[in-house]
């Protein structure tokens, strides 16, 4: 009906540009329309008289729109379109034939995608073309036409595919990409970034969809995040997604080798796609643990392989440092260090200011240390990996010390935990010191005394509700209750206004209302926090005696401060692209954490078969003390890595990690047809997104494209048979309403 | 009136005065007028426990008609308190408090002085109590009892206290001894008698001893002086008789044990 009416067919105005190609020049055309419009306004103003109001604007408004038509034809308005020139570009096919494209049945996506690529070129309404096949897994290749074998490539890079194949087109009249795949991107789908640097080329990327959206008989353990080290007998968090296309009732379990450590019930919601559960983990033993997680199945599943995920956690068998400089005797001191006194993964070192002209130590691993006070040197005091500021003065410290603290948290990447106290925080001068920008708070000033020895009951906000180190209980509804039954403090202080990084994890409510008790923020490379109380005490003392929530509060505390702060040697290995590539990132710094720069670094990787690799690591171009590398791990398994520092040839430092590496069995996971990748892919190059079910109009849509080489073609539109059933409607209404209204 | 009834009426008036006096004894132990002190700020405040006398207590009586718990009260809380609060950081309260064992505020206080309690008597819910709160961190300071006697009254309550846990003499290595002051020498502090007489002991209790009782982590809990008035040094640090060198002794044993509880 479109083009009976309008010559062409809806896609035709669709990608075309509107002209106008007639060669009256324009003052005619202006001088036609103001002359006629003069001439209907003369005969109203004639009748006005003889006839009502009403009845000429109706006629009047009528001739006009046709005045416009007139005016229009006269115009010549034609579509223009860029079209190829047949039998001289080149339309790339290309196929994914990565292991997703297996799945399928009676047809793999595989065997689909093959046929709608063959379609296109045995189409006869296809223009002609000549035809560059390409298939793709983590990486494009050209071939000289697609081979009936099962796909079997492990990784699946959509944007390193078409990279590959946009720059061989440069020098190729390249018309149009056609695109046959899954979606299923392994190497994190395809940024906004990698989008419009394929938009650029400016070659139509026609995208053609196989295979399922939604699998209802599909569970998928999709993605498990956990910290990668924590401390013996701590206590983690594994977030675990879980994505479905129906309600369910299914359960987590989280193995350690053969042992079952957790097993968990989890819904599966009916409006949703995507669940996340949280499941808690203790591990005691020190050393490398390969957790594997596994989500029941559904009875009718097929695909098991994408309900299980391994992920390894390294449990320390090093003892970390806390520093605690405390300014007064206080009960809060002797709880703290009474709290974690028994736990063996960590020591506090404490200096006690007992008197005006007295020190008192205790924790101390030898006589010389802390002997000559607080630490004068960052090698001092970067040996430990938390520090605890308690009731004390800031102009206790000299401004380079002050200095070194900052230093501590945004370059050592320590913990700073400040404590309340009659000269702690504001009323020490904190907020005026060197390192008041590390702090979460803007600290009142000295002159106000924001210290009240008052009980306040404590309140878990909800970001305090989500962190692990304030749990009492797994259950959440449990560990709500056991905070909201504690003794209350026996004191607090005002922290003055949160900076906007400030996360808020308890609340003190007070006589005057609810005030920030403990308060976080990121710094540089380490983290600070105000508990503005010194009043938890009262927890140990008014609890049962069995009750260990004090002493769980203050364990998990410092375990938190202290497991976020990196050794000065380090090396981290992450699975990139996928899982194809391992890349690893070892940084060396001295024991002021001062980069070295002047180091060559060599790197082995050893798989847990005995087989090694040397690694060639690089400087990073814009971190000092960096060194990268890359390894594509050519087996599954647990892959060790050791990094050496040599400084002429002489070993200075060595680090060491590992990781699991499991070949293969991305492509198991997230195996839906990923259309929403796919059409944005094509929306963003010019391109359409097809169901391989309907490629109909694909054929025809080839002719059209700005990229290869193309000539423009010209439409005329004026004699669409619409345009003359809309003149023949405006002058026979006119002639129906003179006819009515005799008087005209 | 015939001798007889008269006796008789004597009789009956003698024992309602005894049954009285003898219910004062036992009600002014929590003496609200006694207690209500002011609460003055301070992390550290002088606490003095208020206990029930034994059989040997209400035989005796206490100094003035005081209990035996009141002793050098409150002089010696108001000397000692200053004294901490010029010979140390601490943020000491002014004014001293006084609770009995089964007040619930005492777990605010995990600093307690029980003084004569030669003379003390913990029934077994108070004797509970108090090994409740020495165990989840308090610390009990005891002084001011002397010899064979009060020694075997004192532990017979204790005993109540920690049935499984002994009585030993402190070391003379244990932090308590040295956390801020070095005290080496063991030297009998006497009480005030002390200016009359010249002896330094009371009764039998010729020889000091400094005592404790420790929990399973090695801290000490219980500080018992013993043959001792670190309290009666406290109490008349401003008196001029009394020996400077004695008070300032006692000022050092108690600042020790103070700073060890806020420590350990």
């Amino acid at each position: 009906m479109f083009e009976l009416l309008f010559k062409y067919v809806r896609e035709d105005y669709a990608r075309s540009e509107l002209i106008f190609a007639g060669d009256w020049p324009q003052w005619l055309l202006y001088a036609i329309s103001i002359f006629g419009i003069a001439a209907i306004g003369a005969g109203i103003a004639f009748r006005r008289r003889d006839v009502a109001a009403y009845r000429l604007i109706a006629i009047g408004l009528l001739q006009t729109t046709m005045l416009a038509v007139v005016v229009l034809l006269i115009s010549q308005p034609t579509l223009t379109a860029q079209k190829i020139r047949e039998g001289e570009n080149t339309v790339a096919l290309v196929l994914d034939r990565s292991s997703s494209m297996a799945y399928g049945v009676p047809e793999s996506r595989f065997q689909v995608a093959m046929k709608s690529l063959a379609s296109i070129v045995e189409d006869e309404d296809a223009p002609k073309f000549s035809v560059r096949h390409y298939e793709f897994g983590a990486s494009a290749d050209l071939v000289d036409s697609f081979i009936a074998t099962s796909p079997a490539d492990t990784a699946t890079s959509i944007a390193d595919s078409l990279r590959v194949i946009l720059e061989e087109a440069r020098f190729n009249p390249l018309a149009a990409i056609i695109l046959s795949s899954d979606g299923a991107d392994t190497s994190g789908g395809v940024d906004a970034d990698e989008l419009a640097e394929i938009a650029a080329f400016g070659v139509p990327v026609h995208t053609i969809g196989v295979g399922r959206s939604e699998i209802a008989d599909d569970v998928e353990l999709t993605d498990v995040t956990m910290p990668a080290r924590a401390l013996p007998g701590s206590t983690v968090s594994a977030r675990v997604t879980i994505q479905h296309d129906r309600a369910a009732s299914t359960r987590v379990k989280v193995y350690d080798g053969d042992e079952l450590l957790q097993l968990v019930p989890v819904e599966l919601g009916p409006d949703v796609n995507s669940t996340t559960a949280w499941i808690e983990i203790t591990l005691d033993a020190a050393g490398s643990h390969q957790l594997r997680f596994s989500v029941d199945g559904e009875a009718t599943e097929d695909e098991l392989r994408n309900n299980t995920r391994s992920t390894l956690i390294d449990i320390a068998d090093q003892q970390y440092r806390v520093f605690y400089y405390e300014g007064e005797p206080r009960w809060e001191y002797k709880f703290i260090r009474r709290a974690v006194g028994n736990d063996k993964d960590l020591s506090i070192a404490t200096l006690l200011r007992v008197s005006p002209n007295k020190y008192y130590r205790q924790g101390i691993d030898s006589p010389e240390q802390l002997q000559d006070g607080f630490p004068a040197t960052r090698d001092q005091l970067f040996i430990y990996d938390a520090l605890i500021i308690g009731s004390v003065e800031a102009a206790s410290l000299t401004t380079v010390q002050q200095e070194m603290i900052r230093d501590f948290v945004s370059e050592r990447g320590g913990s700073l935990l400040m404590l309340a106290g009659p000269n702690g925080l504001g009323n020490g001068g904190w907020g005026q010191s060197a390192i008041a920008d590390v702090l979460p708070a803007r600290l009142p000033a000295t002159g106000m005394d924001s210290f009240r020895r008052r009980k306040a009951s404590v309140l878990l906000t909800p970001q305090g509700a989500g962190n692990q180190m304030l749990r009492f209980s797994a259950n959440a509804d449990e560990n709500r209750k056991a905070w909201g039954e504690l003794p209350e403090i026996a004191d607090y202080q005002l922290t003055g206004s949160l900076k906007p990084a400030a996360i808020t994890l308890l609340n003190a409510a007070t006589d005057a209302g609810q005030i920030p008790l403990l308060i976080t923020q990121a710094f540089g490379r380490g983290h600070a926090y105000i508990l503005a109380s010194g009043g938890t005490w009262r927890w140990q003392m008014s609890l049962p005696l069995e009750d260990q929530k004090h002493e769980t509060f203050w364990r998990q505390l410092l375990r938190e401060l202290v497991a976020s702060a990196p050794e000065n040697v380090s090396l981290v290995a992450t699975a990139e692209s996928g899982g194809t590539d391992v890349m690893l990132r070892a940084e060396f710094r001295d024991d002021a954490y001062t980069p070295i720069d002047d180091i060559g670094v060599t790197a082995v990787a050893s798989h847990e078969g005995g087989e090694t690799f040397s690694i060639a690591m690089q400087p990073a171009a814009d971190e000092s003390g960096v060194f990268i590398g890359t390894l594509r791990p050519p087996q599954a398994g647990t892959w060790y890595f050791e990094a050496v520092a040599l400084r002429n040839n002489e070993p200075v430092a060595i680090s060491r990690t590992s990781i699991l590496h499991e070949s293969g069995q991305a492509e198991h996971f997230g195996f839906r047809q990923n259309a929403g990748l796919l059409r944005r892919l094509s929306e963003v190059t010019g391109g359409q997104y097809f169901d391989a079910d309907d490629l109909s109009a694909l054929p025809d849509l080839l002719r059209y494209s700005s990229s290869g080489i193309t000539e423009t073609e010209y439409r005329a539109i004026w004699d669409a048979p619409a345009v003359f059933i809309l003149l023949f409607l405006l002058k026979s209404s006119e002639w129906l309403l003179r006819r009515r209204w005799s008087s005209i | 009136m015939p001798k007889a009834a008269r006796m008789a009426w004597i009789a009956f008036a003698l024992s309602l005065v005894t049954v009285n006096v003898w219910a004062q004894a036992i009600d002014s132990d929590t003496d609200a007028s006694v207690r209500r002190e002011r609460d003055a700020e301070g992390e550290f405040q002088f606490v003095r426990l208020a206990y029930s006398s034994n059989s040997y207590g209400r035989r005796g009586g206490g100094w003035g008609g005081r209990q035996r718990w009141q002793t050098d009260w409150p002089d010696a809380e108001h000397h000692f308190s200053r004294g901490i609060g010029r010979l140390t950081r601490v943020a000491v309260a002014d004014q001293g408090r006084i609770l009995t064992p089964m007040d619930d505020e005492i777990y605010d206080f995990p600093w307690i002085y029980a003084v004569e309690v030669g003379y003390w008597y913990l029934d077994g819910q108070e004797a509970s109590r108090i090994r409740d709160y020495l165990l989840r961190g308090g610390f009990l300071m005891v002084d001011d009892f002397h010899g064979t006697w009060e020694w075997a009254a004192f532990v017979a309550s204790m005993e109540r206290v920690f049935p499984d846990r002994p009585i030993v003499d402190i070391p003379e290595s244990d932090e308590a001894f040295h956390v801020i002051y070095d005290l080496d020498q063991r030297i009998q502090i006497p009480s005030r008698q002390f200016i009359y007489s010249g002896v330094t002991w009371e009764q039998d209790g010729y020889t000091p001893h400094w005592r404790g009782i420790y929990d399973d982590e090695g801290r000490l809990m219980v500080a018992i002086n013993f043959n001792m008035d670190i309290g009666d040094a406290w109490e008349h640090a401003d008196w001029p008789d009394y020996p400077e060198n004695m008070t300032a002794l006692a000022y050092r044993f108690g600042i020790n044990y103070l700073i060890y509880a806020m420590t350990h």
